[in-house]
């Protein structure tokens, strides 16, 4: 199994930890990751709001990279993979592709539409697969409960994500299915497929961190001890602005938040900080209290 | 034809703000066919079990846009959601009145707040008087003009997108992904003399509180796609009026830091976002997160063949996109 690896903007710098424990996962697991130093970043959904064909040609090049070297693209991002997603599918546009092409043909790069984008997520259930991974466990997350928070742009709009982001469409629960494979007890909540904020934190904050106190909210009083995410976005909203979204809902919070590929490697055999876990600005040490010993 | 039809629990929310302090849900169980659309089974409670219970509809053919109501959590028309998947994805059907506007009794909402926004968008054409739409003959569109409208003429207003937006549930200042999507109908329509000022008007209006969560496209039963005439709004607003908003600064600084190095520079996006002032009002933030990652203030790398990313900008973002 092998991918071109498009670890996105925030991995590489504040989100590292999300980087080192995808890399930790994936050498696990045996998935192969190929880097591309010349990706650049995917606009994130905000170069799409100032110009879309910019937005779809910055995210063709980089696909083009991919197919290339005939590789699949793999994201550990949502927002990531909405925005490459829509790319091939805005590339079907022949109007769009008229223009894409008319700035990449001459810098030598053309892009034939034939890289598939796919989210970590849908990697390990669907190619490595739950029995595979099950069987690959030291050390299982049995006693936590954990409420996945998808992230809007692996999921949705539906047309375009359904056969190639969460994968489930209306109802998705591969995520709680992963959960429920490495032993954690996934929780079920309304906020799982909802917002978090993040894409209006520099409009108004006041309602970006209310919104994100409300998520947080809706998964405690559900009886999550933790949350876990595939979106670095959703995890800066969710853990390093925390402190933010208690002021604005008027309560403390106090909820660990993990990366998607954290959780699977703590209960693969990884350290805590072979996983970056002691880089959150909420601190995971009482969720990871609440795993039962093995046995017991 | 008993084999044919299946037992289905409905569980109605029920409030009759004369006689109940709050809400509560009435469990109905009926053998009905598969293919039985919510509204005709709730149509057949109605008539046949309890004629108290209230609830908006019409037409019965997924035009009129009455019987909008939360069917499991999600905001369809009840005319055209079959009773046959629901109850084989959750094992009931759980019907409730829409979201986002305060419920008069059992599925019936206000809808003022909705039809408050919608008119304050002018949904109308706005003419020049000194140019008066000939009287005597049809006024013509070019194709492209007319593809220009998008999926935006579908709609029917049955409010499914905005019971579904948390934006709105989050900030009164937001108008809706439907008046926005109409907003968008006449901002491109070529006889509308107010493009302008209407892009002016909604920059500063609400706009860029769109969450792009997209739960509105999906909730669509006419395949609108508000949340993507949105986002068109916003690249016409940044055309129109250039950057003036704390959204629309952020979207353009955003496509200007990742300009440089290929990848996001997250302190410049923050210093133009929020200006030299404002960036000093994230500090206390900004040491929080630095002391775990130390990151948030270096440059980003620069990536390799980066000049193609420049090369791409000078041919596609020239600053005169969009024209009507």
């Amino acid at each position: 199994m092998k991918f071109a690896y498009y670890p996105g903007c925030v991995a590489q710098e504040s989100g590292k930890e999300l980087d080192l424990a995808t890399r930790w996962v994936c050498r696990a697991l045996g998935i192969e990751l190929v880097e591309f130093p010349s990706f650049s970043c995917c606009g994130s959904g905000f170069v799409d709001e100032a110009n879309e064909v910019l937005n779809v040609a910055i995210n063709a090049r980089n696909l083009a990279i991919a197919e290339r070297a005939g590789l699949n693209l793999l994201t550990i991002c949502s927002t990531c993979q909405g925005m490459l997603t829509l790319a091939n599918h805005r590339m079907a546009d022949p109007k769009v592709r008229a223009r894409v092409d008319g700035a990449l043909k001459p810098l030598g790069i053309e892009y034939r539409g034939t890289v598939r984008v796919t989210h970590l997520l849908r990697v390990l259930v669907e190619e490595v697969g739950l029995p595979a991974i099950r069987a690959k466990v030291r050390r299982p997350l049995a006693g936590l409960k954990v409420g996945a928070f998808y992230g809007c742009h692996l999921l949705r709009p539906t047309d375009e994500m359904g056969g190639e982001g969460g994968g489930d469409g209306e109802e998705p629960h591969s995520f709680e299915d992963l959960l429920a494979a490495i032993g954690a007890d996934p929780v079920y909540y309304r906020g799982r497929v909802m917002c978090c904020g993040f894409p209006i934190q520099f409009v108004k904050e006041a309602t970006a961190n209310r919104i994100a106190g409300h998520q947080i909210q809706d998964a405690k009083s559900h009886g999550a001890d933790a949350m876990a995410t595939p979106c670095p976005l959703c995890h800066i909203t969710l853990d390093a602005y925390q402190n933010k979204a208690e002021k604005a809902v008027g309560a403390r919070l106090d909820m660990p938040v993990f990366h998607l590929p954290q959780l699977v490697g703590l209960a693969l055999g990884a350290t805590p900080e072979e996983l970056g876990l002691p880089r959150h600005l909420v601190p995971t040490e009482p969720a990871l209290a609440r795993v039962r010993p093995s046995g017991a | 034809m008993a084999d044919t039809t299946i037992s289905a629990t409905f569980d109605v929310y029920r409030f009759d703000p004369a006689v109940d302090r709050s809400a509560r849900y009435q469990r109905y169980t009926l053998d009905l066919a598969p293919h039985t659309p919510v509204l005709t089974a709730l149509l057949r409670i109605r008539a046949e079990v309890d004629p108290t219970l209230s609830l908006r509809y019409s037409c019965r053919s997924a035009i009129c846009g009455s019987c909008a109501m939360q069917v499991n959590s999600k905001s369809r028309l009840a005319c055209e959601t079959q009773i046959g998947p629901e109850i084989a994805r959750h094992g009931r059907i759980v019907v409730e009145p829409m979201h986002n506007q305060p419920v008069l009794r059992d599925l019936v909402v206000d809808q003022t707040p909705f039809w408050r926004e919608y008119e304050r968008v002018e949904p109308h054409l706005k003419l020049d008087p000194a140019r008066p739409m000939p009287a005597d003959r049809p006024t013509s569109m070019t194709p492209e003009q007319v593809e220009r409208f998008k999926e935006t003429p579908r709609c029917i207003a049955c409010a499914a997108c905005y019971s579904s937006c948390p934006a709105v549930e989050a900030d009164p200042e937001f108008p809706g992904p439907m008046a926005l999507a109409k907003l968008y109908r006449y901002v491109v329509d070529p006889r509308d003399t107010a493009t302008r000022e209407r892009l002016v008007g909604i920059q500063a209006g609400g706009l860029w509180l769109c969450l792009r969560c997209h739960l509105c496209t999906d909730a669509c039963p006419k395949d609108v796609r508000p949340s993507e005439r949105i986002r068109d709004l916003k690249e016409l607003a940044i055309a129109a009026q250039g950057a003036t908003e704390p959204g629309s600064r952020h979207a353009v600084g955003f496509k200007e830091s990742i300009r440089g190095a290929g990848l996001l520079n997250e302190m410049q996006l923050v210093r133009r976002t929020y200006g030299p002032l404002g960036l000093f009002g994230q500090l206390g933030q900004g040491l929080r997160i630095w002391r775990k990652k130390p990151e948030v203030v270096r440059r980003p790398h620069r990536i390799e063949k980066v000049e193609e990313i420049e090369k791409i900008y000078a041919a596609l973002d020239t600053g005169s996109e969009a024209p009507k």
